[in-house]
């Protein structure tokens, strides 16, 4: 083992292993320096007492280590992150968030894309449902617009749906930088669609990760981001969630860390919006716009307000009647058709002429009023 | 001595002229059949030996040679047996040759010496031209079908004898009744709300425009489309004729009148296989699901469970209107002229209202990735079918009933064929602007939704088409399509799944 290589290298290496869980490795690292961390969780040296015990009780981890140790050299790991531009970020490092390195679960290394210091800036983070609404998604551009005009960063999850629609909104702004936690390794962009997104963030604000490059998108590595979501966020919204969504989880997580939590308000007959009035009623404050976020941050919210140029033609009869019943809740031509008493044909023109003027959105045969300007993702 | 008997064989839909030439001589007893049988004509050697046995005649103990001319075909099927038997019969003296001068015979024998049915009598018995034919009882309403001859029905192989031996009349047996096979079409006004897929209904029986229903489960859409076949106007002379051909091949039971008049509705189960569906199989190349839908309704429940080479084996037939099997020594065509209408979900989970899927972007592109692009293009119409409100389907006012709805179809289409001698969904791309002019409007319409990418060149055609039925079936019909037509056509092309809802549209 080469002396020159430096701690970050290690740390690199040592957290790709099978199954090495924070806890593992702030343990190993509390110990020992990372070089004979290495050594001695790829078995190359003894285990001290309660790593052996551990080995003894899962004999499969040992093995699983000790390929590990084969496959993630750390000159290897540490070179493939300087190529791909990542930062490796150690706990213990100045550039470190400290708003996370007094967190009880703090990961012991940060990977990141980016400039770390925009953390530095005032932070809420904009979370929610990949199977959002239309909707929905307007209200987390239309949010994440407004909180980086007012110079907040959005920090979000990058993912589909309500994190992508944010950190849209966010860039759209072009003022505060944006920042996202991803649940994988930071060499491939997920989900694959975001991609474009994933690059936008990454050179304008920062991504991080508590994954080295290489790592797959697990399912149970998202709620573990969602910890790092919370810890990052001053204040945190959802959007519209599930009645078990993942959303609830990093809510839960902010509300632990005594973060303030938001909820957007949506239909009782909504599932999207389910779990975000659970936690309304939960207790939860309402977030009806970025202001209520704003004043929470103690931000002066006034600003934020002003109206935006919306430069579609205002429809009017009919189609304002339409645009106004879709807006309160998705309908079908049929519904239309039975509300305001008119044919199919009368229905399909008024959808034509809403359509092309770009106020309405075909979600299934269900039409979704569209907010001005919002995200279409 | 020898012996040449007419019969018929079955390949695909089509009769095949057969002539069964037998020769009893001196030789080791034997009995041998050439002019390429396959296993099942083999067989008859057996079951004709028996049957002529048990109605009481002699085998002649000699060496008989079965000829099956033209010996270049491979022939199969049990339909053969009452030709070889009697081929055997006449040989051998126990029946005079001229005593069955004029007559072809078609039947499968029992060993006791019954003569049972076999499928494709109507196809069978219409190739063989002037000529009287003898078929079995259960077989009369198929062979009256396209007989040109007379038919003479007999029960078993010692009827016959007697009455070649002029020892008794041709008896006049009554064929038996046969059970409605097909049940009634079910009403229109027993479906409450679903206007627009009750629109999309009338329009693809007017303009004969391959559907797709997509919807959640409960939302109806079997109950649609087994309405469909209700709208569509009585099949013409020509077609049923057509139709009954193809049944009778199929073995399918026929109406008790012998000819099929209704179109037929079709709704094969999605674990059908690919031979099932398209046809074929090693012997005969029976018809198809597709072949037996041929001028009326294949219904297609759950589109996206079919097997993906099965669906992918449907576009030539929806192209060409027949379908072609080949195997090693046979091929046929077979007529598969029909009206393709399919449903399926929009996802795994079934979907519903925004923000009701909880299927993820990988799952859903998988489901909805088994019917192909080429196959979806293929639909006209592409219905979002909801489940009714609440107040819809408590609506006690009375829908309109099939009968109103099959008047205006029926109008429409003669419209189409007296304006252009197609239906509206055969109507050719270059021919459009004459026969389906739009007006200004309508062409600005259609502009903006190709500027937005939600219209390809052949979607362009395919909702000026539906647009073409839409302005048909108006009251008075229109000669020019207007904007409101060509949106109602717009509409009814919805994305496959909210998957795509981003992508290009189609």
């Amino acid at each position: 083992m080469s002396d020159d290589l430096p701690a970050e290298a290690y740390v690199a290496a040592l957290s790709g292993f099978d199954r090495m869980t924070s806890a593992r490795l702030r343990g190993l690292l509390a110990r020992h320096d990372p070089a004979e961390a290495f050594d001695i969780a790829s078995g190359r040296a003894a285990a001290p007492p309660p790593l052996a015990a551990i080995f003894e009780r899962w004999p499969d981890l040992a093995a699983a280590w000790r390929r590990d140790g084969e496959r993630r050299r750390p000159r290897r790991c540490w070179e493939e992150c300087a190529a791909l531009g990542v930062d490796i970020v150690m706990a213990t490092d100045d550039r470190f968030p400290p708003q996370l390195a007094g967190d009880p679960a703090c990961p012991p290394a940060l990977f990141a894309r980016g400039d770390l210091t925009v953390l530095d800036a005032r932070r809420v983070g904009v979370v929610g449902t990949r199977n959002s609404t239309q909707q929905g998604n307007a209200t987390a551009a239309r949010f994440g617009y407004e909180l980086a005009a007012a110079g907040v960063v959005v920090v979000s999850g990058l993912a589909r749906g309500i994190d992508g629609a944010a950190h849209r909104g966010a860039l759209a702004a072009d003022a505060a930088a944006p920042a996202a936690v991803v649940g994988n390794g930071l060499d491939v962009p997920y989900p694959r669609r975001n991609a474009e997104l994933w690059e936008q963030v990454a050179a304008r604000g920062v991504i991080v990760s508590e994954w080295p490059p290489g790592t797959s998108p697990d399912a149970f590595r998202f709620p573990l981001r969602n910890r790092i979501l919370a810890a990052l966020s001053e204040v945190l919204v959802v959007v519209e969630s599930r009645e078990r969504g993942g959303s609830l989880i990093t809510a839960r997580e902010a509300a632990a860390r005594g973060i303030g939590v938001f909820a957007v308000p949506g239909s009782v007959r909504s599932r999207a919006s389910a779990g975000a009035n659970e936690l309304l009623r939960d207790g939860a404050a309402p977030a009806l716009d970025s202001g209520d976020l704003l004043i929470a941050l103690g931000l002066d919210h006034r600003r934020a307000n002003r109206s935006r140029f919306d430069p579609r033609p205002r429809p009017r009869g009919d189609d304002a009647a339409v645009l106004e019943a879709c807006r309160a809740e998705p309908l079908t031509v049929d519904g239309l058709a039975a509300r305001f008493d008119l044919s199919i044909g009368q229905v399909a023109m008024v959808i034509a002429r809403l359509e092309r003027d770009g106020w309405l959105v075909d979600s299934g045969g269900w039409f979704e009023a569209v907010e001005s300007g919002s995200d279409r993702a | 001595m020898l012996a040449s008997i007419p019969s018929a064989v079955l390949f695909g839909a089509e009769g095949h002229r057969v002539t069964v030439e037998v020769h009893v001589g001196a030789g080791l007893p034997a009995f041998n059949i050439v002019g390429l049988p396959d296993e099942s004509i083999r067989e008859a050697r057996d079951r004709v030996r028996a049957a002529v046995m048990s109605s009481g005649r002699q085998w002649p103990s000699q060496k008989i040679t079965v000829n099956l001319a033209p010996s270049q075909h491979r022939k199969t099927g049990s339909g053969l047996d009452l030709a070889i038997a009697l081929g055997v019969l006449v040989a051998s003296g126990v029946v005079t040759a001229e005593s069955v001068a004029g007559l072809a015979f078609i039947g499968e024998l029992g060993l006791d010496g019954s003569l049972r049915a076999v499928p494709g009598v109507a196809p069978m018995v219409g190739v063989l031209g002037e000529l009287d034919v003898v078929v079995p009882v259960d077989s009369g309403v198929e062979a009256h079908v396209a007989a040109m001859g007379r038919v003479r029905l007999v029960r078993d192989l010692v009827e016959l004898v007697e009455v070649l031996g002029s020892e008794r009349p041709w008896t006049d047996h009554e064929p038996p009744a046969v059970p409605r096979a097909r049940p009634v079409v079910p009403d229109l006004a027993d479906v409450h709300g679903q206007q627009t897929a009750r629109a999309a209904l009338e329009i693809a029986a007017a303009g004969s425009h391959h559907s797709l229903f997509i919807g959640p489960p409960g939302s109806g859409k079997t109950m649609l489309a087994s309405r469909l076949p209700g709208l569509l106007p009585p099949l013409d002379r020509e077609r049923s004729l057509a139709v009954t051909m193809v049944h009778s091949a199929a073995g399918v039971g026929l109406p008790p009148e012998g000819l099929v008049v209704t179109p037929p509705f079709r709704a094969p189960h999605h674990t059908a296989s690919m031979v099932a569906l398209v046809g074929g199989g090693s012997g005969s190349l029976r018809p198809g699901e597709i072949s037996l839908a041929h001028c009326g309704v294949l219904f297609m429940d759950e589109l996206a469970e079919f097997a993906p080479q099965v669906l992918d084996g449907l576009r030539q037939p929806l192209e060409e209107g027949v379908v072609r099997v080949a195997r090693a020594n046979v091929h046929a065509a077979l007529p598969a002229a029909f009206l393709l209408v399919a449903a399926m979900n929009p996802c795994p989970c079934g979907g519903g209202p925004p923000g009701a899927c909880q299927c993820g972007e990988a799952r859903i592109s998988r489901y909805t990735g088994r019917v192909s692009g080429p196959l979806f293009d293929r639909f006209d119409l592409r219905v979002s079918v909801h489940r009714p409100a609440v107040d819809e389907f408590l609506d006690v006012r009375p829908e309109e009933p099939t009968a109103v709805v099959a008047a205006r179809v029926a109008a429409a289409r003669e419209l189409a064929i007296g304006r252009q001698g197609v239906l509206n969904a055969a109507i050719a791309a270059p021919q459009l602007d004459e026969v389906a002019p739009i007006d200004a409007a309508a062409r600005a319409l259609l502009r903006g939704e190709m500027e937005n990418d939600r219209l390809t060149g052949r979607g362009y055609h395919r909702v000026r088409r539906v647009a073409r039925t839409i302005a048909d079936l108006r009251s008075p019909p229109t000669e020019v399509v207007g904007a409101e037509d060509v949106a109602t056509a717009l509409r009814l092309r919805a994305p496959l799944a909210p998957a795509r809802r981003w992508g290009r549209a189609a």
